[in-house]
């Protein structure tokens, strides 16, 4: 038993997690787009050495830097193209493309075109904020007609790109769209676009904090965004609202808005993710108009770039035989590049420790009025939680002693340590119901060490209760260990704990 | 406004629930906790020709299978808690967790008119409900809030 446990090679949240301090703003929706793509890798059981992020130039393009995976900060709007590139001299690889509305739409146009319709096996994120970030606040391709931006000082008047719809009419093998707010909506997405064979495109609504923070509250907004998105499963009727009462029905050609209460099932649209011209309608669908589609709108199967070069090169080596590039190289028209003596770098130096003028002018307009919830959680710190003493036990404990120790202080998590009284890992009630329960027959013989989750992710330095509730909705964890500077533990936290704490304080 | 005035206007339906594991009453624990395990879920609620008599979780597990004997093969009713308090999914999220709260329970079935059990609410539904509200102060987080940065990149 746990030999299989120990031999099972398990990635985490914390594999990909590179040791580059990440340098967008702060609340950034990039961010949490980071965060599920970073929870999402493990789960596809592919190395991560055959893992490669691939990025052009924007605030988006930062992020191969923050993956501890293989990646590319390229050149503007040419990511799909280097990614066309590496997909064919390695077809084991898995490659993601990582843009944004400026670099992948504006200045990338083109090579997101060709690289859908080509099939060009690779997963495409298109970071939506629908504004120019890294620049400081002009208008995108996607900015709305009216906009006013630093470029559009009376309001933008060019009509912006549906990135869904061109897409789509790039013949997009697979179209989808999430939004930075809904982390179990993104992952799901994410997760699928991962399993598809081809071009995967993913559009994600990303808000932009500093220069375009209102585009997306409405859809974000929690107690109204199922009013106003419409979560799309492939067999499923198209229905919507808080309360589920609401449905889309064609009238001719256009899509409506019903209500249930006044039409029957059988007249709302079924989503279907392999007809086209029920995407092209799904893509057209914008809000405010329409409740915005969400989810997986085309997924359909053609053959890959990749499969079909590889298949013409077999055909030519057997018609005239394998080549020689380098007879190839060598034909004609050959010079000599001669050394030149290289520049000092004025790369080097020091960053400036101040934020800059610009930045905060917008930081400072942007003062929003929070609640008192919001004031909590990123004023407070989890000490103010009380956390409850751990009760350690070494990895050597058996599962018999632990359940009894569990037992009699009842509580349902375990805090593991090593020799030095270090964290090596969590041992929870959970563990108890998967992995021990009638599948470990001499519980006084098994070693705690087996059955625990080692190198649990652990809170350092009295953080917000902010990131507490992070690491919680983020990977559904239950406890949160806290650890001093020398990763021993000093105290531990639940989930009840932080909900109590908000609900009690605030009362 | 509080957190106990921003759940009461959402209903318990406008929460994600967490899934549960069905199973008839008689069922062995073992076969239940087999179910539980392949569903991947730490609740499993025990109804009686469809409606909700028992509720058996990981708490459960720990407290009275684990080291017990002869419990494995026998019926889940042993060991369950029997008539569970539950709530309708039109009962506002505030509700629900004050009941929670006062009960010390951390699975609280949603069954709606019918009798149909439709989830579980636990802690994470909120955990899950905050981070959506506010994605700016919860879900917008570098992994080490250590490493900040000293100067924004460009926006």
């Amino acid at each position: 038993m746990s030999e299989t446990l120990t031999n099972e090679i398990t990635l985490t949240r914390k594999d990909f997690v590179s040791d580059q301090t990440v340098r967008w703003c702060p609340g950034c929706g990039d961010y949490s787009i980071l965060a599920q793509v970073q929870r999402v890798m493990p789960e596809l059981g592919v190395e991560k050495e055959k893992i490669v992020f691939i990025s052009g130039i924007g605030c988006s393009s930062r992020f191969p830097y923050y993956m501890d995976t293989y990646g590319i900060h390229s050149i503007h709007g040419r990511a799909p193209t280097l990614a066309t590139g590496l997909a064919i001299a390695n077809p084991d690889l898995n490659i993601w493309v990582v843009t944004g509305d400026g670099d992948g739409l504006s200045i990338g146009g083109n090579h997101l075109i060709h690289a859908l319709r080509r099939n060009v096996n690779m997963k495409i994120i298109l970071f939506n904020n629908r504004i120019y970030g890294l620049t400081k606040g002009q208008a995108s391709p996607t900015s709305r007609v009216g906009k006013v931006t630093k470029s559009t000082p009376m309001g933008t008047i060019e009509s912006p790109v549906n990135p869904i719809s061109l897409a789509l009419a790039a013949e997009a093998t697979f179209v989808a769209r999430s939004i930075d707010s809904n982390p179990q909506h993104l992952a799901e997405v994410l997760s699928k676009a991962a399993a598809h064979k081809g071009t995967a495109f993913v559009e994600v609504y990303q808000n932009c904090v500093i220069f375009n923070p209102d585009e997306w509250n409405a859809l974000s907004d929690r107690t109204n965004r199922d009013e106003v998105t419409l979560n799309l499963e492939h067999g499923m009727p198209l229905i919507f609202g808080k309360d589920k009462d609401k449905g889309i029905r064609m009238r001719g050609f256009t899509p409506e808005v019903v209500s249930l209460a006044d039409v029957s099932l059988d007249e709302i649209l079924v989503h279907d993710a392999t007809s086209k011209p029920l995407a092209s309608i799904l893509g057209s669908m914008e809000n405010p108009e329409y409740p915005a589609p969400m989810g997986v709108i085309r997924d359909v199967r053609k053959p890959t770039y990749a499969a079909g070069i590889m298949e013409q090169i077999a055909q030519a080596k057997a018609k005239r035989g394998v080549g020689d590039l380098n007879k190839l190289y060598r034909n004609d028209d050959l010079w000599t590049v001669s050394a030149r003596e290289e520049n000092q770098s004025e790369m080097a130096g020091e960053l400036p420790l101040t934020l800059d003028e610009e930045y905060l002018d917008e930081l400072g307009r942007a003062a929003v009025e929070t609640t008192p919830v919001q004031d909590q959680l990123t004023e407070e710190n989890v000490s103010a939680l009380n956390p409850k003493v751990p009760i350690t036990v070494d990895a050597g404990s058996s599962l018999s002693r632990a359940i009894r120790q569990m037992n009699r202080h009842n509580i349902g998590c375990l805090i593991v340590t090593d020799e030095e009284d270090r964290l090596s890992g969590i041992f929870t009630e959970r563990d108890v119901l998967m992995r021990v329960t009638g599948l470990v027959d001499d519980l006084a013989h098994a070693a705690i060490g087996d059955y625990m989750t080692p190198n649990p992710i652990a809170l350092k330095a009295d953080p917000p209760i902010a990131q507490a509730l992070h690491l919680m909705s983020l990977h559904g964890f239950r406890h949160l260990p806290l650890v001093d500077e020398e990763n021993r533990p000093t105290g531990v936290i639940s989930f009840r704990d932080v909900v109590e704490y908000l609900n009690r304080s605030l009362a | 406004m509080s957190l106990e005035s921003e759940l009461r206007s959402e209903r318990v339906s406008h929460l994600r629930l967490s899934g549960f594991t069905a199973v008839p009453a008689g069922t062995s624990v073992r076969d239940a906790l087999g179910r539980m395990r392949s569903e991947r879920n730490t609740v499993c609620l025990i109804t009686k020709e469809r409606s909700l008599t028992g509720i058996f979780t990981e708490r459960d597990v720990l407290r009275k299978v684990v080291d017990v004997a002869d419990v494995l093969d026998g019926p889940i009713d042993a060991v369950m808690t029997a008539d569970p308090i539950s709530v309708g999914p039109d009962a506002s999220a505030a509700s629900a967790l004050g009941l929670m709260d006062k009960h010390h329970i951390r699975n609280l079935p949603v069954v709606d008119a019918s009798g149909q059990v439709v989830g579980s609410m636990t802690h994470m539904a909120v955990i899950e409900w905050l981070a959506a509200h506010y994605p700016v102060e919860v879900l917008n987080r570098p992994y080490d809030p250590e490493r900040f940065p000293r100067k924004a990149e460009g926006g």
